[in-house]
This record gives C-alpha cells, sequence and structure tokens, in this order.
C-alpha cells in the first residue's frame, strides 16, 4: 500500500466533494452568516481532513458523514428560505437594542451581550458617543447596524442641492498590457481614443501599461510599470525580514 | 453550456470519487489468472491438511504475490488496518509451514480469509 499515493487520491476525493458541497450550500457558509452555519463549516471541514488522513478506515463512510452534514444544512437552508417561522427559530431575528437614544436594557440581557460589547461594536462603526446613536440593531450574524440621529448624519449633496453626476463602475480598458477590446467595444469607445490618451500621459506604446480603467462619467485611470518615484515611502514602524 | 458546467459536471465528480471508494469490493475479486485470494488460501489449507509443506510453502509465496497485486486495486477504497492484518497474517503463516504446525496454520489460514472477505465492507 503506498500510503503518500492513497493520501494524494483521498485529498482529491476530500477537496472537490467539499468545493461542490459547499457551492451547493451557498455563499452563506463562507460568509459565516450565523453561529450554527459557522459551526456546521468547522464539522464539515473537520470531516474532509479526517476523509483525507485517516487511512485506518475506509474513505467511504467519512463521505457519507460528509455528504450527511452537507445535506443536512442545504436542507436547513431551504427550509429557513420557504417558511419564516422556522427561519425566526433557527437564524434568529434582529433585535433591536438602541431604539430612539434608548438602550433597551431587557434586549440586552436576551442576547447576552453586555453594554461594553455594544460599545466596542459601535467604535467599529466609528461611534464613540452613543448620543448620536438613534437605532442599533444586532443582525442574527451578531453585526451591529447603526442609524445615527439626523444631526449627526454626514451632509450630502442632496442637502445642499447640488446635482451631481453618476460616476458609475470604472471597467478595465487594459490589464498587464494588454488591451481588452471587448470592454472598449462596451464603453463605445476605440483604440485610437486610447491610444491618444496615453499619448496625453507620455505613453507610447500599450505594453508600458500595468492598468488602465474608465468610468462611464469619462474618467481614466492609468498606472504604468515604471512608476518613476523616487522616495518610497514606508509606513513599517519595526525592522522585520522584508 | 453553464448547466453543463454548474450541473453536470459536480454530479460526473461525485459519482467518480463514490467509485473509487466503493470499488474495494469489486476490486477484490479475481480479475485475472494468478489473484484468486479465496482459491489460494483454499490450496494452501489442502496442503496442511495433508502435510504437504514444500507445496503449501511454495502457495504462500503465490497467496503473497496475488495479494500485491490485489493491494495495489484497493488500496484507495479499504482501510489500511484490513491491509496490514492480512500482511501479518501471511507473514505468521510461513512461520507456521516451516515449523510444519498444522494447527498454528490453520489459525493463520482462516484469519487471513477472514481480513479478506472484511475488505471493502
Amino acid at each position: 500500500m503506498n500510503e503518500g499515493l492513497v493520501v494524494l487520491v483521498r485529498s482529491i476525493i476530500a477537496f472537490f466533494s467539499l468545493l461542490i458541497f459547499a457551492k451547493i450550500l451557498g455563499k452563506q457558509q463562507i460568509s459565516q452568516l450565523s453561529f450554527f452555519d459557522y459551526v456546521l463549516g468547522i464539522t464539515i471541514g473537520s470531516i474532509a481532513a479526517t476523509l483525507t488522513t485517516d487511512l485506518s478506515s475506509r474513505a467511504w463512510p467519512h463521505f457519507v458523514g460528509l455528504l450527511t452534514w452537507a445535506l443536512l444544512g442545504y436542507i436547513m437552508e431551504v427550509i429557513t428560505l420557504k417558511w419564516r417561522y422556522a427561519s425566526k427559530y433557527i437564524d434568529g431575528e434582529p433585535t433591536i437594542i438602541i431604539m430612539n437614544g434608548k438602550i433597551m436594557e431587557n434586549a440586552l440581557r436576551k442576547m447576552k451581550y453586555k453594554v461594553s460589547d455594544i460599545m466596542g461594536l459601535l467604535r467599529n462603526k466609528d461611534i464613540f458617543d452613543l448620543s448620536q446613536v438613534d437605532f442599533a440593531i444586532i443582525e442574527t450574524n451578531g453585526q451591529l447596524s447603526v442609524l445615527k440621529k439626523p444631526e449627526y448624519e454626514p451632509l450630502t449633496p442632496k442637502d445642499m442641492n447640488i446635482l451631481k453626476a453618476p460616476t458609475g463602475i470604472s471597467t478595465e480598458l487594459i490589464y498587464d498590457g494588454i488591451l481588452i477590446d471587448e470592454n472598449l467595444r462596451q464603453l463605445n469607445k476605440t483604440k485610437n481614443w486610447i491610444m491618444d490618451q496615453l499619448k496625453m500621459q507620455e505613453i507610447k506604446d500599450i505594453s508600458e501599461v500595468f492598468l488602465a480603467t474608465l468610468t462611464p462619467s469619462g474618467s481614466l485611470y492609468v498606472d504604468k510599470y515604471k512608476d518613476r518615484i523616487k522616495k518610497i515611502t514606508d509606513i513599517g514602524d519595526y525592522k522585520g525580514p522584508y | 453550456m453553464r448547466k453543463f458546467l454548474v450541473i453536470t459536471i459536480p454530479i460526473v465528480t461525485l459519482v467518480f470519487f463514490i467509485c473509487i471508494m466503493l470499488s474495494g469490493s469489486f476490486f477484490k475479486k479475481p480479475l485475472g489468472k494468478d489473484d484468486n485470494i479465496p482459491e489460494s488460501i483454499q490450496l494452501i489449507l489442502q496442503d496442511v491438511e495433508s502435510e504437504n509443506w514444500e507445496g503449501a510453502r511454495d502457495k504462500t509465496d503465490n497467496l503473497s504475490n496475488a495479494w500485491k497485486k490485489i493491494v495495489k486495486r484497493i488500496q484507495f477504497s479499504s482501510e489500511r488496518d484490513e491491509i496490514n492484518a492480512f500482511d501479518a497474517s501471511t507473514a505468521r503463516l510461513r512461520g507456521a509451514i516451516t515449523a510444519k504446525d498444522k494447527s498454528a496454520a490453520f489459525i493463520e489460514l482462516s484469519e487471513a480469509y477472514e481480513h479478506w472477505d472484511g475488505l471493502g465492507k
């Protein structure tokens, strides 16, 4: 028995089975939506690990375990999608812990959150003063969502009656020195246009460009391979191997 | 094309994996002329019974060779413990044949058969 070879084959089986099951279970599994999903992920991972390296037993029973866990996870997901009552029980529901600026002590106690936990979660949201908070909700994934009081909300162009053109999402035109014709056509631009733009930035050939992106509003970003930066800012504060 | 990628490939992959994992009970059975474990054990039993120790030794070599062939086929679907236990049984069987110990040889042969039978179950 060639143990190395057997482990190699079992690794391939476990890896791709896990990948397929994770895909079937959906993105929830990856974003750790709830504690249950988190535990599910750990267990499935652990079964896959045993399937790979525990040569004292056959691969098949481990695979059945892996399949059963993935299947139950999938069934749970379907149930919570189709049946809201069950969803409330399994996934929980968002809980309001600050309402109109007032802390809901009972809700906090029920959720087993300390005030210091809430303060920490608020600081994560860049809020250091409780009086700025109008509403705070603990989501089912344990994250805090905060609605600030109107007077503490940042000023927006709409408040000032300023009209702003939409910027849109930037599209890659050149990547790694290669022109992406498809994206160029999508934005109704030609190769001549991009060459003219590059010339304006003293670039003679597309191969000099690492990345060029364009937004629908016409903002072009170009990054060359040669950056010509003489003094590079070092943000490291401690000497290390690099 | 998308359907092929999303549905067919994962299903085919999983079915292929399942076939590998369950192939033990198929591959342990004889596929050629000289890889029949139950028959080899039976032949050794006959030799031990008639105290033909020379023949039993030759047939134990044949059993070992057949076993080597089988292990190559079943290693991906069987448990290592059973494989190791079969190896230990044949080693003890050799000792029993050298010592011309009839009862020990019977014990080992019966155990070896049990290990072969347990493979892939």
